[in-house]
């Protein structure tokens, strides 16, 4: 499989993009078309802890998990639904776990699409398990047990694949607490986009072999990092204007999973994924409001604008009052996706694209320039220097701290003080980036070789 | 696309980060708790601007005056340091000037070293992990940064630590405090593990946890365990118990606020 850069927007302008529809749609499992017209809620759960000591007692979690929550779509009338299974570590790093979960949870699935007619995917999303203990070891033994695990969940009934790559994480982690650019930039746009295609290749091979769907990758071990630690408006730990110029960059990284040859739906936590929908056209999963359940963000409608499958992130399996949490979420998530589909049928979907969008935009530097008409700029700048990782992701960043100025000067986005001095110093610090990709790269690996002990450049990427 | 008014924002949300920015400019306040001896002052406002070529340059100033190499980590480094962390808690200052600062302190103390055979004493020693099975470990790396640049010396055994290995370093090293960090609900149940063997061992001390999906109920659930919000309570749960002694419950009892 070879990549193939993008260069050209799929959607002529931003007002072209809309929840629930996709340029390019897809089909998989049992009836499900994703970006075909409808949003489809996206049900994510984590097994309790104790439920992990024996391949059995999972396969039994998981079971329990997809009755459940099946169940609760068919009693309150949705239509459809995806199922996502992010791997506990065991369910990686032995394959034929995380396909008798897959197996067992498909059979479920199969026994309501047989009886209700409900239209349903189950998406695995295996472990980015290719590390030793305190290094990545992205190509080493563990890449081969990683891709078997594709395979058998492929081979037992997964529709969607997917998977959260760690490339550059080593080096991202020291640069987004020390503020610097350069570092970050590195970090996700050159290793992270190099590491991507060396694991997407494989994925969508697999995907072909297996006749499911290659679907796509998140930057969540970095710039959610970066978000996480941005934290909430009083946090005091990193700029969130800087937490956004690293989220651009991330959409110059997620895209190789597409120009590797997945499809989609991009994966829920990829806030990224705006962007990439601008791009590539593929449907995408995201989350906001309704995962609050596992972390909290400040774009919590705003996610939602131009959406296919709508997320809860992730929520422990338990009982509520409601029912177990995957009842209750589904459900949430399942309401939701009925409004939007409402706003589809009646022809006001534009408008509660714009409400939604607005709601957010101006709450924080991070849904400003993640809402959809000014992620589709950074989108233009990322395909316009699609052909050169660096120079694409160095686009993304500096489109972004344009769009935060533009805000600043209008007057209604407001920032402290300490966000504009952080904007300020991420401009000059991309200012004095070198126009080659060579030079950078050299430039890095000398300052990150010495500097980070865990980055062990040699064994993990070829550039 | 739609949009609002600019005076309609304010009805949908609040910035209030911004509606309560303090005046007072990072550099404007740094420079009012500076040491007034001006060579201890340079190497205040090295450590401060994070710049370890200046740190050096001022401890240089500082020893061609006359100053032990050693009194220079109690006398010019951690006050220096102390005035950052000082402005990250009034929240003038955030994580990522703290960490260049730490890191140009830490040169310092290092410079300091060889200068001399005498061995500097830290206020304590800790010892840090990240849960077995977790290899989500930036949280720990501030919570160490945070803690050495307090004055405690830190023992990072890194991530994914075996329990036995957490335990073993604690019997050898005879710590203040351990702290754990974890990022997935499936990997903090290793801290119950931890807690189970030190106490099967008689050994009292407060093991910090916190990160990700860990809460303060599920900490309470053993007997060592005292929750950290975030990583920069850690060095706070440090210098408590230097004063305080290290009693887990007096710690909940002043920590936990949930």
């Amino acid at each position: 499989m070879t990549v193939t850069r993008y260069t050209k927007m799929a959607y002529a302008n931003a007002d072209e993009m809309i929840f629930g529809k996709a340029k390019f749609p897809v089909k998989a499992g049992l009836g499900l078309e994703i970006g075909a017209g409808l949003t489809i809620p996206e049900l994510n759960y984590a097994p309790r802890p104790q439920a992990g000591v024996s391949k059995e007692a999972l396969v039994k979690e998981y079971e329990r998990i997809t009755r459940d929550a099946m169940g609760r779509i068919v009693q309150i009338g949705a239509p459809a639904v995806c199922l996502e299974s992010e791997h506990v570590q065991q369910m990686s790093n032995n394959p034929s776990w995380g396909a008798a979960v897959a197996h067992a949870q498909k059979t479920i699935m199969e026994e309501f699409h047989d009886e209700y007619g409900v239209k349903c995917a189950l998406r695995h999303t295996i472990g980015d398990i290719r590390e030793d203990r305190d290094f990545l070891a992205l190509r080493a033994k563990q890449n081969t047990t990683m891709l078997e695990a594709f395979d058998q969940c492929a081979a037992q009934g997964a529709d969607l694949l997917s998977i959260e790559t760690m490339g550059g994480k080593e080096v991202f982690d020291y640069a987004i607490i020390r503020d610097d650019t350069a570092g970050i930039l590195f970090g996700i746009g050159v290793l992270g986009t190099s590491d991507m295609e060396f694991v997407w290749q494989n994925i969508v091979d697999i995907a072909k072999k297996n006749k499911v769907v290659a679907a796509g990758d998140t930057d969540c071990a970095q710039a959610n990092t970066a978000m996480f630690i941005a934290g909430g408006l009083l946090d005091k730990n990193l700029a969130h204007t800087t937490a956004i110029v690293a989220r651009c960059i991330s959409a110059a990284r997620t895209l190789a999973a597409y120009e590797s040859g997945a499809t989609g739906p991009g994966k829920d936590c990829g806030y990224e994924n705006t962007i990439i929908k601008s791009i590539a056209g593929i449907p995408i999963t995201q989350e906001g409001k309704t995962s609050t359940c596992a972390h909290s963000d400040v774009m919590g409608n705003l996610t939602m604008q131009v959406c296919d499958m709508w997320s809860n992130e992730s929520v422990e399996y338990h009982g509520e009052f409601g029912g177990t949490t995957v009842q209750c979420w589904v459900e949430s998530l399942a309401y939701d996706c009925s409004l939007m589909n409402t706003a589809i049928k009646t022809g006001n979907e534009k408008i509660l694209r714009d409400l939604l969008t607005l709601s957010d935009k101006y709450r924080d530097p991070q849904g400003y320039v993640l809402a959809y008409d000014n992620a589709f700029r950074v989108g233009e700048a990322i395909a316009k220097n699609g052909n050169d990782t660096y120079l694409r992701s160095k686009a993304a960043a500096e489109t972004c701290c344009a769009i935060l100025d533009e805000g600043v000067k209008s007057g209604k986005l407001l920032l402290t003080k300490f966000e504009l001095n952080a904007l300020d110093a991420v401009k000059k610090d991309l200012a004095k980036l070198p126009a080659e990709k060579a030079k950078f790269v050299d430039q890095c690996l000398a300052k990150y070789n010495a500097e980070v002990p865990v980055f062990e450049f040699s064994k993990n990427y070829v550039l | 696309m739609l949009d609002l008014k600019k005076e309609d924002i304010a009805a949908i949300l609040t910035r209030y980060n911004v509606a309560m920015e303090k005046a007072v400019t990072p550099d404007e306040a740094a420079k009012q708790l500076f040491p007034k001896d001006e060579l201890f002052k340079a190497v205040a406002a090295a450590i401060y601007a994070g710049e370890e070529d200046d740190v050096i340059a001022a401890l240089d100033a500082c020893m061609k005056a006359g100053k032990d190499p050693i009194k220079l980590i109690d006398d010019a480094l951690l006050p220096g340091m102390a005035v950052v962390s000082k402005l990250y808690d009034q929240g003038i200052i955030f994580l990522p000037n703290v960490m260049m600062s730490a890191d140009a302190m830490l040169e310092g103390i290092d410079y300091c070293k060889t200068k001399t055979k005498e061995v500097p004493k830290a206020k304590g020693l800790v010892v840090c992990h990240v849960a077995e099975g977790d290899v989500h470990d930036i949280g720990k790396t501030i919570v160490a940064a945070l803690l050495r640049a307090d004055g405690f010396d830190v023992i990072d055994l890194g991530r994914d630590v075996p329990v036995n290995e957490v335990v073993e370093a604690v019997v050898k090293n005879k710590p203040l405090m351990v702290t754990g960090t974890a990022l997935m609900t499936t990997t903090m149940y290793a801290f119950k593990e931890v807690n189970d063997k030190l106490v099967e061992k008689g050994i009292k001390i407060p093991f910090a946890c916190g990160g990700g999906a860990v809460n303060q109920d599920f900490v309470e659930t053993y007997s060592l365990g005292v929750y950290g919000e975030d990583a920069a309570v850690a060095p706070k749960f440090a210098n408590f118990i230097l004063k305080n002694g290290s009693e887990v419950s007096k710690l909940r009892t002043e920590f936990h606020t949930h």
